[in-house]
């Protein structure tokens, strides 16, 4: 096995303990604690906190910047393609198994579109002067991390050549999910969970 | 530039080092400073300058986070965004977390992750009260809550005096002795409670509340030493005192064998009591703990009441306070109520859960040193309230109708503004007379 390979096994290894550290001490920690009497349908608001109340038209932070809206989405469906593609392509490197040319150069195209998305992010962080301010060396690693994998996923499954970058690539962006801001793969699900627990819990949600 | 003290730091800290808090955990990790929350604040949308993005709010907290309790933030502090704990990087947090943050959680409901902003904002506020870093005004109102048992001190006798002048205009109005303003009575079913800015400033608004109950044949009480449904600790967060104020009253209620407590027209005394009360005293409450529009909702859907509704005929529009509705599920409710006692509502744009805060929350209209901050922010509700075309502004909260004064007047909209107890005491009728009191 190649040493870069070998890397980014190792690397993932870390990111997943990492990963399961952080999400046993958010378990341990318990579900919250509220001793007031309940007014609303709990249930009801948790679920509607991961569906509904994340449709555009429920958000500013989407109806008012359709653009960024879309392009985030187009984004995070890029990420988990990646992450998803990195566990299928080491099965199919180990198993022999090689990728019909056609699903290769259609997934490589949606991750060309995916990672542009990204790009298009980035430089928006680097141009807007609000964003600028509000962002640090996280801000622009953890984008840039992300958007490479795509777009090195994509070379990697157009030219096999790229493979030790793919790999390197891979381990850094495994080293840096627990780390930087990329970790909110984990606790966006946690905020939206305490967000439905919150407004239901007194009534507010569902609307 | 005030010097922080070894330990009260190490203590504002250990706020943040709490494993057991599962939400602080969850928002301290959960912001990706997309800044998408910008719009959703009135202090940007006024200003227009980063530092009052909702998200730069958070990362006044979250960098302390990472700095003090992550070990990426311990080895390598500059590549994650953490920062360290010193006089300058407090004393900015104060102008932040105090002076430029409603906390009215605007922010929350539209932010695309789902971070809790005004919880982290709350948290960064009690790391600041920790080291004794709350600004004075606000410190001084809730020492006089303490002091005195209602955040104005007002002296019990003043108190006292001004009901009794109340309750004899009350039985004039009504050409009934029987009809009462009950100080310090026990056993009552209702156990009611003010913003003392009513006995202060606005005693008509008791008067209101009063008709409401006399009509109701209401068994009502008020006590005479605590009263105030308002709990300012809430805003400064300094929890020992916010538990202090929330036990005065729960042991008054007791003292007079109240059955429900009944809050007020307050939007944060009615968070404080209903929803925080009990996580301050870390107990239930054994009583029943009821908003005023709620009881008046009720009193209309039994028929307790009768309102005519023709008898308020003016364009009525509402201002939902932040912490009864978008905080406190009362948007539906406050709707019931209104919709009950008026005969031409418009609403303003956006509304209920999504309205702009009054800019007086937060503890805001009790820091005399953002004041210019606060009225530039409130332009944002004056705009809504004028293109309604309202003449009358409705809203459950005295901390709201004063906010709405100063706007009323530093932008001349000529508007009125009333509390839904006026609103409806304004429509009673008479059950099966049709007939006003």
């Amino acid at each position: 096995m190649n040493w870069y390979i070998i890397a980014a096994l190792a690397a993932l290894l870390i990111c997943i303990i990492s990963f399961a550290f952080q999400f046993f001490n958010l378990i341990k920690a318990g579900a919250p604690r509220d001793l007031s009497e309940k007014s609303g349908d709990l249930s009801g608001a948790i679920l509607y906190s991961y569906t509904k109340a994340m449709m555009p038209k429920h958000k500013e932070s989407a109806y008012l910047h359709m653009p960024t809206y879309a392009a985030g989405l187009i984004y995070h469906m890029g990420t988990f393609l990646s992450l998803a593609l990195f566990v299928a392509l080491l099965i199919f490197r180990f198993a022999g198994v090689e990728i019909p040319g056609i699903i290769s150069l259609s997934i490589a195209v949606l991750l060309i579109i995916t990672s542009l998305s990204g790009f298009g992010i980035l430089l928006k962080r680097i141009v807007k002067k609000d964003l600028r301010y509000l962002s640090g060396p996280d801000d622009y690693i953890s984008n840039l991390l992300t958007t490479m994998i795509q777009l090195l996923s994509a070379l990697y499954l157009l030219f096999p050549a790229t493979e030790p970058v793919y790999f390197v690539f891979a381990a850094l962006l495994f080293l840096w999910m627990p780390v930087g801001k990329t970790k909110h793969v984990l606790y966006f699900f946690s905020a939206r969970y305490h967000l439905g627990y919150f407004y239901g819990w007194r009534g507010t949600w569902p609307e | 530039m005030k010097n922080i003290d070894i330990q009260a730091k190490e203590k504002a800290l250990d706020l943040l080092r709490d494993k057991s808090d599962t939400k602080l955990i969850t928002h301290m990790n959960a912001c990706v400073r997309c800044g998408l929350c910008a719009d959703s604040c009135m202090y940007y949308l006024t200003f227009k300058e980063a530092k009052y993005i909702p998200a730069a709010k958070v990362a006044a907290v979250s960098s302390l986070y990472r700095r003090y309790c992550t070990f990426a933030g311990k080895v390598a502090p500059s590549l994650v965004n953490a920062k360290e704990l010193n006089e300058e990087y407090a004393a900015e947090m104060v102008d932040l977390l105090f002076g430029s943050c409603t906390v009215c959680g605007r922010c929350v409901k539209h932010c695309s992750i789902g971070v809790d902003i005004a919880y982290v904002v709350k948290k960064g506020r009690e790391m600041l009260a920790t080291m004794d870093m709350v600004p004075a005004t606000l410190q001084a109102t809730v020492d006089a809550a303490i002091n005195t048992g209602n955040n104005m001190a007002i002296p019990v006798e003043e108190f006292t005096d001004t009901i009794k002048w109340l309750e004899g205009d009350l039985i004039d109005e009504m050409e009934n002795p029987e009809a009462r303003i009950p100080l310090d009575e026990y056993d009552k079913e209702l156990f009611y409670t003010l913003n003392p800015r009513e006995p202060k400033f606005f005693p008509l608004s008791i008067s209101a509340m009063a008709k409401v109950f006399y009509a109701a044949k209401a068994s009502w009480t008020l006590s005479t030493k605590y009263y105030d449904v308002t709990n300012y600790g809430f805003f400064n967060s300094n929890t020992a005192e916010a538990t202090q104020i929330a036990k005065n009253l729960y042991d008054e209620v007791h003292k007079l064998r109240g059955k429900k407590l009944i809050l007020g027209e307050c939007g944060h005394g009615s968070r404080a009591n209903r929803w925080e009360g009990p996580n301050y005293l870390k107990k239930s409450y054994d009583f029943e703990t009821l908003t005023a529009v709620e009881l008046i909702g009720d009193y209309i859907r039994k028929g307790t009441i009768t309102l005519d509704k023709s008898l308020n005929n003016e364009v009525f529009t509402i201002h939902d306070p932040c912490n009864l509705v978008r905080n406190g599920g009362m948007f539906k409710e406050i709707r019931f109520v209104v919709n009950s006692a008026v005969e031409n509502l418009v609403e303003m744009n956006p509304y209920g859960n999504d309205n702009y805060c009054c800019g007086g929350g937060g503890g805001m209209l009790a820091m005399s040193e953002y004041n210019e901050g606060r009225l530039k922010t409130g332009k944002i509700k004056a705009d809504q309230i004028l293109a309604t075309g309202a003449k009358v502004v409705i809203t459950p909260c005295h901390n709201c109708v004063d906010q709405l004064l100063q706007l009323n007047h530093t932008y001349k909209m000529g508007v009125k503004i009333v509390t839904i107890a006026e609103i409806v005491a304004d429509a009673i009728v008479k059950n099966n007379k049709n007939k006003t009191i």
